[in-house]
């Protein structure tokens, strides 16, 4: 207690140190004691009485039974508004969104629409790179086709080097546990006769090692074709890029006809773009040297249309065995990824796409995890020297890409490079076709990127309507042939047949756009109203009633700080008392009481009698404290009676 | 009431009693009475809107389930293995392609069967006979006799008779008749020849194949070796151990990739071509049946592995020598069940049995109310539907009625009085894959002959010739992008919403409250009644005394001390309020405390005793009893 007390007076030499403290603080004990009340329990009825929220009037009103019923409902609603409160907090913080929907037709970019062929090189161009590998397919094939006379077969001496890395091997599974694997090449074979056998490529780490995994296709015709896949790859890889557009079909040749609304066009409103599926591939409208083109009227009549020619005859035989443009629409100045959204045009017909741009808006963080232009996400994005827009597909292929680069040591030739990295070939990287397949074929890996990519904000599809009719009519062809040949070639024989001829119409649809849109179903307005409403349902109460709580609540901290000081004080003249019951108090003991609250506070409170009047100090604005309580009393009564 | 007023918590009522002038207080009556009508009426909105739905759509990007997928060849049964059950109806089909159309194929063996046919004779062919109708005369010319009869009965349209082609003696149909009653038949007339050719064979053909039990029907259909080439997912080789056999009644054999039926469910994590299914299909096309099916190539769907896969109904098909490569967009959709809308969660709840062992959806609850309708009315089942308990498959032998009974039925189905349209309810939940299909030509020219020698040689020995490109198609099925769009209906009111709606709407046009309505409910109801059971009591009271006072004479007595009375108790009664004020503020109670007797004027102007006066004599009465 002592320690306590020379703390308090401690304090309060200091502020008499200082007059204008003490001034300010005398001031507010006055101010508070005009208030409410002496004591918790005034202070409450007061409070009950002038309060504007509703239930604790009727508490002070009523008769005592009333006054009983009317607490607990007070009480009830009290606990009720806060429950829900909480309810409308959580909402709040869960960031709901709202969609709205909306259909029609407005004024809208015309998509960016990339066609290419599905074969990536003139056969005639690449011939000369090829021609080892494929004769050794055709030797190959041969072999598994005919085993009986293919001892017969007289061929030039095979560049069995490309052959030993990756071989194709057959593998009786007649017998399951010890499978016959058979080396297409060996000579001293056993023949393949009626057995049905598994055809299978084989990929060793490095030549000679012991890992080795075989990959077991149950057609030969895949196995064939992803054999061709790889070991195609590996040589063009080391091809030179600008090589590989010079061997591709070029602008020229391709688009034949081009017409856009009411305006002709020609190949040079595409932009080229290289394409690792796809060769040379050329975007109408990408939007990124000149301002993208607006289509406001729906139907055929404006919209795109085009007349390719793939040129069938100069296919890869062994790459890519379906023939047709691939075409895909797409936003502008985002990269085409052919491989996931294309569709194929086929050849010999008029192909009509109607669009449908589905849009969905969303919200970014907190309200959902998408990203808005991909700068948060953790994957450096190797589109980017496309000068393209983030997209999800954009930024898994260059997850999977630098985690390549990471573990084979080179980049995967159908995806763009990272600085200082060369792509995979067999001479350099011997291993890579095992390490890729490993990586593919790893699901960890895939999840890896699944995780760290972010789909975007604003996803937009184009929904095709896909139709098709045969093009060019028989009566036609002829002088269509003709024309296009005379434009292509500028001579009279016809160059084109209807194995090359591609028709398409590209045009928006009657209700161009759907749009989703999300909005805040929460706002910071909503979670007013509702709590006000709250509130005001249960209690009739507002802001300003918290006010009041609020002014309550300090009051009746004032009071308990009066209240300790006061029992402090008398516990002390208690003390002092019962120490020195003759000596009257100190000189500084005086002045302190002069201060006057506490002597209120302790009039007020319960040793009123207990402290000894002191005669030689009247406290002035003790008369005017007294007087207080019955001034505030008066306009109370008269309010009550009103 | 004026206590009430005075004392309630609504802000308009105060008015009125406050308010002076006749004017003015008749001005807040109005305007109170308004408020409360506003409210009611706002409330009401509230409540009625309290079950609408708002919807939200959501995109996930993860790695999705592969959906099932199913593939059917569109010939159900091989033609060389079904000759032996359909011989019969293909010569009485040729017959009949001769004699109304003059068509043969190869004169010499028609004629054989046409003899072949008088000598054997069936009967069932005779009951059903295809029928060239001249309309005007309403007669028919029938098949094999060639006489003319009269039609009797009603006619129907098979096909829209929107159009009436110039020559109506060509319009050719069939009659069917009710077995009992000869006279109660229907014919059916189609426009075009070839329209009614097939569904008499079809009709003849559900016949006869619902005598053949399902395991030769399944060994006359395709296996799976001779429908799967090759297969390819998600960058790995699969073979037929991955597709699961399913017969449908209409298209023979199917098969289900990624069925779930092992328990396991195959999922990708990477959209685009290279990565979902890759099938070259075997379709046989040599071995077509004629007359059943027209067109040649492969049906496919794409489903959940729960749903039962209607082929029939909404399957793709898939054209030989060309690559079909089918692009999936993922939605899932949810709708709110009841009292949101009128959908039902499991099926459960819906009258109709489920026939089939998949997840309820509309199409299965429209079929199985269909199929039991016919169990119940033609007392056998129809052949494209599963069999319920206990019932058997329609056929000529047992049911000599059937057909005439099932068309009736279909009739009245399709005009939707058997009541199966307002009895199923479509489903809550529901999944759908999006496809946009593309055809590219398959195999190109230049790799064509390469790639049908490998196909021939990896379809195996027991096929010795080269294989052609018309039988073979291609098809590839992924995933565009794994965005899976959820579109989900949440409740777009909660009750605590709704209550803050009701509390903005009470607060905002009168400052009420519950305890408003607590107070109203207080004051009208409880208090008034008391009030009136008081006044009753006093009634009976009063008439009670009379009766004394006017059995004993001196009443006057009595009624002084209650006169007095009415005035002694204000005072207490409000000392008995007040105490709780003016003891709670401290004041010097001894001084202030007027006297029982002398009433403050402050306390006349609390005119509390309104209330009260009525109260008081009571509660002394009651006292003093």
């Amino acid at each position: 207690m002592a320690p306590l007390r020379a703390g308090l007076m401690a304090f309060l030499l200091a502020t008499g140190s200082s007059m204008n403290l003490k001034k300010y603080l005398v001031r507010a004990l006055h101010r508070l004691q005009k208030g409410p009340g002496y004591t918790y329990k005034e202070l409450l009825v007061w409070y009950c009485d002038n309060t504007n929220t509703h239930g604790p009037k009727r508490i002070i009103k009523e008769g005592p039974k009333k006054k009983l019923i009317w607490f607990f409902l007070t009480l009830l609603f009290a606990s009720l508004v806060f429950w829900q409160w909480g309810i409308l907090i959580n909402t709040y913080l869960s960031y709901n969104v709202t969609s709205s929907l909306s259909i029609g037709f407005k004024t809208m970019k015309f998509p960016a629409v990339t066609v290419c062929n599905a074969n990536p090189f003139k056969y005639s161009e690449v011939k000369p790179l090829l021609k080892e590998l494929d004769r050794l397919i055709e030797a190959a094939l041969e072999r598994i086709l005919q085993p009986e006379n293919s001892s017969d077969i007289v061929s030039p001496p095979l560049d069995l080097e490309l052959w030993n890395q990756i071989p194709l091997v057959l593998i009786d599974e007649h017998d399951k546990d010890n499978p016959i694997i058979l080396d297409i090449f060996e000579t001293n074979q056993t023949a393949v006769g009626n057995e049905r056998g598994m055809d299978n490529e084989t990929r060793c780490s490095h030549q000679g090692s012991e890992n080795c995994t075989y990959r077991n296709f149950s057609s030969a015709a895949q196995a064939v074709t992803e054999w061709y896949v790889l070991q195609s790859t590996s040589i063009l890889s080391k091809v030179p890029l600008h090589d590989r557009i010079r061997m591709g079909y070029q602008a020229e040749d391709m688009i034949l006809a081009c017409l856009y609304g009411a305006e002709p066009c020609n190949y040079k409103n595409f932009t080229q773009i290289y394409h690792p599926d796809h060769g040379n591939c050329y975007i109408f409208n990408w939007g990124m040297d000149e301002e993208a083109l607006n289509s406001s009227n729906p139907g055929a009549e404006f919209g795109l249309k085009l007349i390719l020619d793939i040129s069938q005859q100069d296919y890869i035989p062994y790459l890519s065995s379906a023939a047709g443009a691939r075409l895909m629409l797409h936003q502008q100045k985002s990269f085409p990824f052919l491989k996931d959204q294309g569709i194929y045009a086929m050849a010999g017909t008029e192909t009509s796409i109607g669009v449908l741009v589905d849009e969905l808006e969303r919200m970014g963080y907190p309200y959902s995890d998408c990203t808005m232009n991909g700068s948060d996400v953790p994957v450096k994005n190797l589109y980017s020297q496309y000068n393209t827009s983030y997209s999800i597909q954009a930024c898994l292929r260059s997850c999977f890409q630098n985690h390549m680069v990471e573990i084979c040591g080179c980049g995967h030739y159908m995806f763009p490079l990272p600085e200082g990295v060369n792509y995979c070939n067999n001479e350099d990287y011997p291993g890579w076709a095992y390490c890729y397949s490993s990586l593919t074929s790893s699901i960890k890996q895939r999840q890896i990127c699944i995780d760290s990519c972010k789909e975007t904000c604003n996803d937009t599809q184009y929904k095709m309507t896909i139709s098709m009719a045969d093009w060019p009519s028989e009566a036609s062809q002829d002088w269509i042939f003709h024309i296009l040949s005379y434009e292509r070639d500028m001579s009279t024989n016809v160059t084109l047949d209807r194995n090359g001829i591609i028709k398409l119409n590209i045009y928006f649809q009657e209700y161009n756009y759907r749009t989703i849109s999300e909005s805040a179903a929460t706002t910071i307005v909503w979670l007013l109203s509702s709590l006000g409403g709250q509130f005001g349902f249960w209690m009739g109460g507002s802001v300003l009633c918290l006010v009041e709580f609020g002014e309550i609540i300090i009051d009746s901290l004032w009071i308990t700080i009066i209240h300790l000081i006061s029992w402090c004080k008398g516990l002390q003249q208690r003390r002092a008392r019962a120490r020195y019951p003759d000596v009257p108090p100190t000189v500084s003991e005086l002045a302190h009481t002069n201060l006057g609250f506490q002597h209120e506070a302790g009039g007020a409170g319960l040793g009123a009698q207990a402290l000894p009047p002191e005669p030689g100090t009247p406290p002035p604005n003790y008369d005017s404290l007294r007087v207080q309580p019955l001034d505030t009393l008066g306009p109370d009564s008269d309010t009550d009676t009103e | 009431m004026r206590w009430y007023c005075l004392n309630t918590n609504t802000h308009g009522c105060r008015r009125i009693v406050v308010s002076r002038g006749r004017l003015r207080r008749l001005l807040w009556i109005l305007l109170t009475l308004s408020a409360v009508g506003l409210i009611l009426w706002q409330c009401a909105e509230l409540l009625m809107n309290y079950y609408s739905a708002s919807v939200s759509v959501t995109v996930q990007f993860q790695k999705l389930p592969f959906p099932a997928v199913t593939i059917c060849n569109i010939n159900p049964y091989k033609y060389s293995a079904m000759k032996e059950y359909l011989s019969e109806l293909d010569k009485e089909t040729k017959k009949a392609l001769e004699t109304f159309y003059g068509f043969s194929e190869g004169k010499s063996k028609v004629r054989r069967s046409v003899d072949d046919w008088n000598s054997t004779g069936s009967d069932f062919f005779q009951q059903i006979p295809l029928l060239k109708v001249e309309d005007f005369s309403r007669t028919a010319t029938e098949l094999h006799s060639g006489q003319k009869r009269r039609v009797e009965g009603s006619v129907f349209h098979k096909d829209s008779s929107i159009v009436n082609s110039g020559d109506s003696n060509d319009i050719i149909g069939f009659q069917l008749c009710d077995a009992n009653n000869s006279s109660d038949c229907a014919l059916y007339t189609f426009s075009s020849g070839v329209n009614a050719i097939q569904e008499w064979y079809k009709l003849h053909y559900m016949n006869i194949m619902a005598q053949i039990p399902l395991e030769t029907k399944e060994k006359l259909s395709y296996s799976a070796d001779d429908l799967i080439l090759t297969c390819f997912f998600d960058g790995l080789s699969c073979d037929k151990r991955h597709f699961t056999r399913f017969h449908h009644p209409l298209h023979g054999n199917c098969y289900t990739f990624n069925s779930g039926e092992n328990g396991t469910i195959l999922s990708t994590s990477t959209g685009g071509s290279e990565y979902g299914l890759h099938v070259v299909l075997y379709i046989d096309e040599a071995d077509y049946n004629p007359f059943l099916v027209t067109s040649t190539g492969a049906k496919i769907i794409v489903h959940d592995q729960n749903e039962y896969p209607f082929i029939e109904d909404i399957g793709t098909e898939i054209e030989t020598a060309a690559a079909t490569s089918i692009g999936m967009h993922f939605t899932r959709s949810r709708k709110l069940s009841k009292p949101y809308s009128d959908c039902t969660e499991t099926g459960a709840d819906i009258p109709v049995e489920n026939l089939y062992n998949k997840s309820y959806s509309l199409q299965i609850c429209l079929h199985s109310c269909f199929q039991k309708a016919m169990v119940d009315s033609c007392g056998c089942a129809q052949y494209a539907q599963p069999l319920p308990p206990g019932a058997e498959y329609c056929n000529y032998k047992k049911n000599p009625n059937w057909m005439y009974c099932y068309y009736r039925l279909h009739e009245k189905f399709v005009k939707e009085q058997l009541g199966c349209q307002q009895i199923c309810k479509d489903a809550c939940s529901f999944k759908e894959w999006a496809l946009t299909t593309s055809i590219a030509q398959w195999p190109s020219m230049v790799s064509e002959d390469w790639m049908l020698r490998v196909l021939s040689w990896d379809k195996g020995q027991k096929l010795n010739k080269k294989l052609n490109k018309t039988d073979l198609a291609n098809l590839m099925v992924f995933y565009k992008d794994l965005n899976e769009r959820f579109i989900s209906e949440n409740p777009a009111n909660t009750l605590v919403i709704l209550l803050s709606n009701f509390g903005g709407q009470l607060g905002l046009w009168m400052s009420c409250s519950v305890v408003c309505v607590i107070e109203i409910v207080e004051v009208f109801l409880i208090d008034s009644l008391s009030i009136v059971l008081r006044r009753q009591w006093q009634k009976a009271k009063k008439w009670w005394s009379h009766r004394q006072r006017g059995r004993a004479g001196k009443a006057p007595q009595g009624s002084d001390p209650e006169r007095q009375g009415h005035d002694n108790p204000t005072p207490v009664s409000i000392d008995e309020d007040l105490p709780t004020f003016t003891t709670a503020l401290r004041l010097p109670l001894p001084q202030d405390s007027p006297l029982p007797r002398t009433p403050p004027p402050n306390y006349s102007t609390l005119r509390l005793d309104t209330a009260f006066t009525e109260q008081l004599p009571d509660t002394l009465e009651m006292g003093r009893h």
